[in-house]
């Protein structure tokens, strides 16, 4: 195919457009687009897409890159309807802006593995109708009937001419943007759903992907900052004399969560932050240590007068338990987790007179840029984030608390700061996965049906800490601030006694064909924040549920899958993953001497997910040498992105089931690095073999469903190779 | 005044001595490709390499590194001119949130340069002090089995930095 040459009659009326463009340009660029600057000459049919003159395609990623793949992901979605190859795609984050909220959330933001799901079918309109124009323009500049243009390949396919898509934007830009144009179907895919390499390989092999902590603006000065021994601590007084000696201190201020520290490097902060002393009030969570608080969830699981919050009451309840063939009951246990991102929190600010601009990676843009307007007083229109790569994010990103630090550092000082967290800040400074102490209980009948589901469960919730750094951060800036902040603090007690929290009850009843059903959870807060932590309330859930499982089938004497296959007649998603990983794993089949298998199934954010772990023991250590794994998320936009976040999901599940456990002494955190919150390594991984149901439905969750069944497939199966019911986490064998 | 050989650049800093050379690489230097993640050597993300060998430069004092031979990840290769093993792990789609990434590469280079054929033990031993939180071991171990074997293919002589001829060649 030849390039074509432009003719005069066609050089004439695309600059003639140009011209007019220009002045027409900006105001249909802002009436449709304005999530982005506008590119003088460029067609700007909305939010997402801007193709300019020289035929650069660039695409405005919605939702926040992690190491999840959403941005390859979006970008075929883009590229597959626009005729573009997805790496000629110039894909830059999206800043703030209406236009970028997740359609699920409602809030520009990224998490509960809904990227894909709540975006497949809008930004592929947007791409078709963005095509549609290019196709309609085409036609009208070179005076063609429109079924004689197509798009291929990034180009406008005239017969056996070709053209860039930017010969014709300045006419696009002239003419109405088609809406509702139809979209391709999967029979004819050929971006959605190919394997190929991810598109931030190259940027992130070669360590120019820029991530928050690599942000530069002028006149920077860093900033550490000290805080409490024990989370939420008031300060009542610090002596800053010896760290105002050290080289290159230049400022120690006092903000809201400690006292920060600000120098010319990270070092001389950092070693000059250690000189400070500080002296803090005593808090209601010092007089807490792990014991005491599993003693008191202990207390309260068997005093029947508290009765909680329902979260589940189905057929007739727990009322028919006893008249079950075989009644098993059973505690589990799982603790307080960290997040331990790779990448620890940062935020750098610059402040000029009334104008705000923050850098980092968040999760939610809108609350970041939310808790700069709230903490540094400034006009939301003043403030512009600037979103890049997140080193790791796993619910730990994009609550505000780190932008509210680094705005309130510069704010006082005067200068552009960047404020990093060290290691030991981060692991004890989190939003912790709540701990959790659950008794389970079920009525199973002689044919190996679970009749009744019975669900007692006591443990902090997260959502009144989340409403608490939220509402400040997203409430609108014309409320008192003291009235947010009260607002803001209605959360904990909302949840604690009216509402039971979503994520008490999230996967620990589902999946089973159960009649009758009754979950109830007891609120049992020590103080210790916590947070939304990958998977969130299946990451615990899912270890009772599936361990307990295994518990009924052995009671009632039938095969683990064959008793869960019997009783999830009416969930074909979750039947179908556990049928395929149970095949290839080769269930039932002869294992290597001391080697067994352990089964999980369980569904969340929309998939299914079966999981066959093979394990061995030696002494009392637990061997994972294998872990099979099936999922039935819908229809697959880069199979290769899903199988890698599968096997994220059961690296990351791993050290949780063998190591995670935050604990407290007095209220303080003992955790600080990596020596004694031990995180899986190369060695100790297991081979994961991933296989995806093939499938034409909607696209669901992938970043968090591979989580929640590793823990129970491994405990079952040392069940199998140990004769010893771990019903802790982590699972230690004695 | 500290002097060394970044990247194969000569510099020369005037700097606390005892500021790891990760900061001074990263906010000095403002190459920003090797990361902190845990500042006592415990996750490897911001290894370099000092005379050839991979070093937790989160720990290691600048003044430490008078006269060596310092190589970070840009200088390891370019997305214009890929060592063999960023080949490996943008083919095999290695990086996940990509945070760890450059200190992956830095000590998985570091074990080709001794060892062109490295069994999975080899492999395993080199690359355990290097945490990746996303879970890529597995993308990791393949990538460096294939980046090694193009390598060979190529015919690569490994360069093994002797500090005593460097010098005699420096003086």
């Amino acid at each position: 195919m030849k390039k074509a040459s432009m003719t005069r009659r066609l050089f004439l009326l695309s600059t003639g457009a140009a011209a007019t463009g220009l002045i027409v340009g900006c105001s249909t660029a802002a009436a449709k687009g304005g999530g982005y600057s506008s590119i003088a000459g460029a067609f700007e049919p909305n939010s997402f897409i801007q193709i300019t003159p020289d035929n650069q395609v660039i695409f405005y990623l919605p939702s926040s890159e992690m190491g999840q793949g959403i941005l390859d992901g979006l970008t075929t979605l883009i590229a597959e309807e626009l005729r573009v190859q997805p790496g000629a795609i110039d894909v830059r984050h999206a800043s703030l802006h209406e236009d970028y909220k997740n359609p699920e959330m409602g809030m520009q933001a990224t998490g509960g593995s809904n990227a894909t799901r709540a975006q497949f079918l809008p930004l592929r309109q947007a791409a078709a109708d963005t095509a549609a124009a290019i196709r309609n323009a085409a036609a009208k500049q070179l005076d063609q009937p429109l079924d004689k243009i197509a798009l291929a390949d990034g180009q406008v396919i005239v017969e056996d001419k070709s053209y860039g898509f930017g010969d014709f934007v300045a006419v696009a830009a002239l003419m109405p943007v088609p809406e509702n144009s139809p979209l391709r179907s999967p029979k004819q895919f050929d971006q959605i759903g190919r394997e190929r390499p991810r598109l931030d390989a190259l940027s992130k092999s070669t360590g120019s992907a820029e991530f928050g902590i690599d942000a530069e603006v002028e006149n920077l000065y860093r900033a550490v900052v000290v805080r409490s021994p024990v989370l939420g601590a008031t300060l009542l007084g610090f002596d800053a004399s010896a760290a105002l000696k050290r080289s290159g201190v230049v400022d120690v201020v006092q903000i809201k969560s400690g006292v920060a520290v600000v120098a010319q490097s990270y070092w001389q902060a950092r070693q000059a932050a250690a000189a400070l002393e500080l002296n803090w009030e005593k808090t209601e969570l010092a007089s807490w240590s792990s014991d005491s608080i599993y003693n008191k969830f202990n207390e309260t699981l068997n005093d029947s007068s508290q009765k909680g919050l329902e979260c589940c009451d189905e057929g007739e309840g727990d009322k028919l338990l006893d008249q079950s063939a075989t009644v098993v009951a059973a505690d589990y246990y799982a603790p307080y987790l960290a997040h331990a991102t790779m990448e620890p929190l940062n935020c750098t600010v610059e402040i000029n007179g009334d104008a705000c601009a923050i850098y980092l990676g968040t999760q939610n843009i809108q609350a970041s840029a939310g808790a700069a307007v709230y903490y540094g007083d400034f006009d939301a229109d003043k403030v512009k984030v600037h979103p890049a790569f997140l080193g790791g994010g796993f619910g730990r990103r994009g609550l505000g608390d780190d932008v509210a630090e680094a705005v309130l550092i510069a704010q006082q000082t005067g200068r552009n700061i960047q404020l990093v967290w060290s290691r030991e800040d981060d692991m004890s400074n989190d939003f912790y996965r709540p701990a959790a102490l659950v008794r389970m209980q079920a009525g199973v009948s002689e044919q190996g049906l679970i009749e009744t589901w019975a669900v007692r469960r006591v443990g902090p919730n997260i959502m009144g800490y989340m409403l608490d750094e939220w509402v400040d951060a997203l409430a609108p800036d014309y409320l008192n601030k003291r009235f947010v902040d009260w607002l803001s603090k209605l959360g904990r007690p909302i949840f604690n006694r009216f509402i039971a929290d979503p994520s008490a009850g999230d996967g620990i009843y589902s999946d089973y064909d159960t009649p009758n059903k009754a979950v109830r959870h007891v609120t049992q807060d020590p103080g210790l924040r916590t947070g939304f932590w990958r998977s969130v309330g299946h990451s615990s859930n899912a270890f009772f549920k599936e361990s307990f499982i295994d518990e009924l089938a052995q009671s009632a004497g039938i095969d683990e899958l064959q008793f869960r296959l019997a009783n999830m007649k009416n969930n074909p998603r979750l039947t179908e993953a556990t049928q395929l990983v149970a095949a290839k794993a080769g269930w039932g089949k002869p294992l290597p001497e001391g080697h067994f298998h352990g089964l999980a199934t369980h569904s969340s954010f929309g998939s299914a997910v079966a999981e066959i772990a093979e394990v061995s023991i030696e002494g009392t250590q637990i061997i994972v040498h294998k872990v099979t794994a099936a999922i039935h998320c819908g229809m697959v936009v880069n199979p290769g992105i899903v199988r890698d976040q599968i096997e994220g999901g059961i690296v990351y599940g791993l050290t949780a089931a063998l190591h995670g456990e935050i604990t407290l002494v007095d209220g303080v955190i003992q955790q600080s690095n990596f020596h004694d919150y031990p995180i899986l390594r190369m060695a100790d991984a297991p081979e994961v073999e991933v296989h995806i149901v093939a499938s034409q439905e909607h696209p669901e969750g992938v970043g968090e469903p591979g989580l929640p069944p590793l823990a129970p497939a491994v405990a079952n199966a040392v069940f199998k190779a140990s004769g010893q019911r771990l019903r802790d986490l982590p699972l230690r064998l004695s | 005044m500290i002097s060394f050989q970044l990247n194969n650049s000569s510099v020369q800093v005037d700097i606390d001595p005892d500021t790891p050379l990760l900061w001074v690489v990263r906010d000095h230097f403002k190459l920003k490709g090797s990361k902190f993640g845990c500042g006592m050597g415990l996750c490897g993300a911001c290894t370099m390499h000092v005379n050839g060998e991979a070093v937790r430069s989160c720990t290691l004092p600048i003044s430490a590194v008078q006269g060596a031979a310092i190589t970070s990840i840009e200088g390891l290769g370019t997305p214009d001119n890929l060592h063999p093993l960023q080949q490996a792990w943008v083919e095999y789609s290695v990086p996940q949130c990509g945070y760890c990434q450059s200190g992956q590469l830095m000590a998985a280079s570091a074990l080709l340069a001794k060892n062109p054929n490295p069994s999975d033990d080899d492999i395993e031993m080199a690359m355990n002090g290097n945490i990746c939180r996303c879970g890529t071991y597995s993308k990791i171990k393949l990538a460096i089995k294939s980046g090694a074997e193009a390598m060979r293919a190529q015919g690569n002589v490994v360069e093994i930095f002797d500090p005593v001829m460097a010098n005699k060649e420096a003086s």
